[in-house]
């Protein structure tokens, strides 16, 4: 059994968002798609629910909620539950951050409807005319008051986006966003200010606790020992080479989770196999043997083997014995197998 | 002082909360019963003959909260038997169809006497529920079980939501403690997922250690001296122990590791996939999708589709050569680190459990003859427990270790990705909600207390890192974006039900039903 897979469950918004060629920190970022051949075990509960519009999920999650009730008291909820789910917002005006490695953050917003009025108002434009900007704070080691920070950029965001993948490109570093507009006449009117996240470390520390010193070789002989403890100790640049290498491989956990077994990819291939079914009737209190084997007859006298059938020749001695054992009968098919 | 350093093996083991009692059949439900018949319960009979033996050995298990309460659960327990029932049926057969083929007949008869055994072993020797096994093997002192995030929720990506970490660190060793008598000294932390902070919920949970990627420590600041080959000290005061690498790679890797050796048994060859749709049919799921049974016939065999019948004898004298290979590889690192180091490196060797017997069917096997082999074998190396060498080495460097996992690429691109990062507005928007909720009834009663627990627990659901995992890899990624839209949905109304005071007993009692994990759960840990 096998399936393609496919990406079905993408807000086509956000793919939208990042088609479009954005400033130059940001890259697009995509689900890799796997387009491997994969065999796939599905639910008997039905879930193919994930619609990609939020009209088409409002009336299947009806469909869902009364599927959801299945127990013999049918339970069925007094009020009319309807929602358009899963459309993003919850009337919040706010950006918040998420590190994801030591290069990338990502940062996703919302802006409630009435926040854009005030902001269109304060710019003296319509909101859709108004240029959307992240502006990306350092903050490292900082108290930050909105002025103060070690350098910023600006990063020109699509319309309709929600979500963005930035490039900081630095290592152990803090971050905090603003999200805003500019307007016609060069004003920055900040919209949300995020939470500051701070990208983790790709390299040793360089700070060095002097009770717990230890010779720069060692460390980095214990450091590098990843791939065999046998060579000489490598530089700074190699080991982090090494460590990179290292963290690409999947050495991590989930690839052999049950629920999440890799696919195997096998090109063209065909496998031919051949069964032999052996089957017959006699008096159902008859005593039956094949190959000299005792089998069990259902209750109409009628039985039914099955034998994967190898090459060479097979003798099938079938006897039957009635319940009186005054009669018997031997019926002996021989097969002949070969392969070309 | 003979030994010249520690090895800790620990395995982690985790399965999503998968427990559908509106459904008869569902096919999620057989990632338990395969994880119970491949790896749990080996992995029990390696103990058991160890004990048996009298070898002595240390391991470190995690069986996550979501794990333990399904194992635990009657529902699961009792579909799991009818689940080895029909396997028992299916080899029997097997072993008649076979008759003619004695090489396939023989591990006909092989599974057949194993799934009778499994049978034996989970209803008259641990009376349905396995945990009692992990649970004695504990107060025996040879295992030490750790406890994990209560849903498995990934905390980099939840560090705006700390009310959330602490409620899954909690959680899950308020339940450790109800399946297993006492407090937890460890916590495997999902996915090896840590920021600098995570520490500080463990100590409120007065757990004493968790585990991070090899990059977490060296990557650690002050600089750790021993790099992964000694624990560090959090300013907390919890412990992190450093993966090591070397002992990852020669079992994990796909290349180089063990598991690959052409004598043992090929995963993907199974009768459920291989027979005639006819015939098999009883045995895959009730729509006729055709899933893996276990029953498998072929080795490896070598880089070609060809594959020959699997044996037995060959696979258990590779897996003794390759714990020999194992035992060998540590010893020598051991002098080599004790040289530099001056003092007695600790070898963190992790796991994911299901690795062992579900995916390299050998796995328990070799855990068996290694334990045995460093028993008798060897003074090289001693197998230690995190509690047990912290009791003998209480003095530890203080740093930091750096944000890491141990997913892909090492940090939080696994579960922030295109194909996910959709569900952490919900997420996180769900987290501020309870804590307001718990914040504003702290002392709630009757039906809405229940409530409050009801939606802490669908809150805790839909933080399970597996749903993100798995619409990144690709597997069944219909089922987990149902699950997290089904938990989110059902915290959004509980919400606005308990604002509006208006819950609806009815409609409670039927998601109390279906989400019935943690039933002590108590909504007050997200204030």
């Amino acid at each position: 059994m096998k399936r393609k897979i496919k990406k079905a469950d993408r807000l086509p918004l956000k793919a939208k968002a990042k088609k479009k060629a954005a400033a130059k920190p940001v890259r697009k970022i995509k689900a890799a798609p796997k387009r491997a051949v994969r065999k796939i075990r599905r639910p008997k509960a039905p879930s193919e629910l994930i619609g990609t519009g939020a009209i088409v999920e409002a009336q299947r999650h009806k469909a869902e909620e009364t599927k959801y009730y299945p127990r013999p008291s049918a339970y069925m909820p007094p009020r009319q539950w309807e929602r358009d789910e899963f459309r993003s917002a919850y009337g919040d005006t706010k950006v918040v951050l998420m590190a994801r490695d030591p290069h990338w953050i990502f940062a996703y917003w919302e802006i409630a409807d009435a926040r854009r009025m005030d902001i269109a108002r304060e710019a003296n434009a319509g909101w859709d005319g108004l240029r959307k900007v992240l502006r990306v704070y350092d903050v490292t080691d900082i108290e930050f008051n909105g002025a103060n920070a070690h350098k910023y950029f600006d990063i020109d965001i699509t319309p309709e986006a929600d979500n963005w993948y930035i490039r900081v490109g630095e290592a152990n570093r803090s971050w905090c966003v603003d999200l805003g507009v500019i307007t016609p006449d060069g004003r920055f009117i900040m919209i949300a200010r995020s939470n500051i996240v701070s990208t983790p470390r790709d390299s040793s520390s360089d700070v060095i606790d002097e009770e717990w010193m230890s010779i720069e070789e060692d460390f980095l002989k214990l450091y590098g020992l990843w791939g065999g403890f046998a060579g000489a100790s490598p530089g700074k640049a190699q080991i982090k080479k090494i460590l990179k290498e290292r963290l690409e491989k999947e050495l991590s956990s989930g690839a052999v989770s049950s629920f999440a077994r890799p696919a195997k990819y096998r090109g063209f291939w065909m496998v031919v196999n051949t069964e032999l079914i052996v089957y017959g009737a006699t008096e159902p209190d008859a005593a039956v043997t094949v190959q000299g084997r005792p089998i069990q007859l259902n209750c109409d006298g009628t039985f039914s083997l099955r034998f994967a059938l190898p090459d060479g020749e097979q003798v099938i001695p079938v006897k039957g014995v009635s319940a009186d054992k005054e009669e018997e009968r031997t019926i002996t098919p021989i097969v002949k197998k070969h392969t070309k | 002082m003979m030994e010249k350093g520690y090895l800790a093996i620990v395995l982690h083991s985790h399965l999503p909360y998968v427990r559908h009692p509106e459904y008869e059949d569902f096919l999620e439900e057989d990632w338990l019963y395969e994880a119970i018949t491949e790896t749990y319960i080996p992995l029990i009979n390696v103990y058991n003959g160890l004990i048996r033996d009298g070898v002595d050995f240390r391991m470190t298990i995690s069986i996550t909260p979501t794990l333990c309460s399904m194992l635990a659960d009657p529902l699961l327990q009792d579909r799991y038997i009818k689940h080895l029932d029909t396997l028992i049926e299916l080899s029997s057969k097997e072993v008649e169809r076979t008759r003619w083929e004695p090489a396939f007949n023989n591990l006909a008869l092989m599974y057949q006497s194993k799934f009778k055994e499994t049978r034996h072993t989970f209803i008259e020797r641990y009376k349905k529920n396995i945990l009692t096994a992990f649970k004695e093997f504990q107060d025996m002192g040879k295992l030490e079980i750790i406890t994990c995030n209560a849903t498995h929720g990934f905390f980099p990506l939840m560090e705006t939501c700390p009310k959330s970490v602490r409620a899954q660190v909690e959680v899950g060793a308020n339940n450790y403690e109800r399946h297993f008598g006492k407090r937890p000294r460890g916590i495997w932390l999902a996915e090896c997922g840590y920021y600098p902070g995570v520490d500080r919920h463990l100590k409120e949970a007065d757990i004493k250690f968790f585990f991070v990627d090899t990059h977490g420590i060296l990557h650690g600041s002050p600089r750790p001296k021993y790099g992964v080959y000694a624990p560090i000290y959090c300013k907390s005061g919890v412990a992190a122990f450093g993966r090591d690498f070397d002992s990852s790679k020669q079992v994990w890797s796909a290349i180089e590791g063990y598991p690959g050796d052409y004598n043992y048994r090929e995963f993907y060859r199974d009768v459920g996939f291989d027979l005639d749709f006819e015939y098999i049919k009883p045995y895959i799921h009730k729509d006729g999708i055709r899933v893996n049974t276990g029953i498998k016939y072929y080795r490896i065999t070598g880089r070609t589709d060809h594959k020959e019948p699997y044996n037995p004898d060959w696979a258990r004298e590779r897996a003794a050569s390759h714990a020999g290979n194992f035992m060998f590889n540590r010893e020598r690192q051991a002098e080599y680190l004790f040289d530099i180091m001056k003092k007695k490196p600790i070898i963190v060797a992790p796991y994911d459990a299901e690795l062992y017997g579900h995916w390299w069917y050998e796995g328990p096997m070799f855990l068996d003859f290694l334990f045995r082999k460093l028993h008798y074998d060897q003074k090289t190396i001693r197998p230690i427990t995190p509690s047990e060498y912290l009791a003998e080495n209480p003095t530890n460097q203080v740093s930091t270790p750096s944000m890491s996992s141990w997913g892909y690429k090492g940090y939080c691109e696994h579960w922030l990705d295109g194909s996910n990062d959709w569900i952490y507005r919900h997420l996180h928007k769900a987290s501020d909600r309870m804590a307001e909720l718990a914040n504003s009834y702290p002392n709630a009663e009757g039906l809405t207390r229940r409530a409050l627990n009801q939606a802490l627990r669908e809150l805790l659901l839909a933080q399970s890192s597996d749903w993100a995992f798995i619409m990144k890899t690709g597997t069944v990624v219909q089922y987990a974006v149902k699950r997290t839209k089904d938990h989110i949905l059902r915290f959004i109304r509980l919400y606005e039900d308990i604002k509006a005071n208006r819950v609806d007993e009815g409609w409670l009692a039927d998601i109390e039903w279906k989400d019935n994990i943690f039933p002590e759960i108590d909504y007050s840990v997200h204030q």
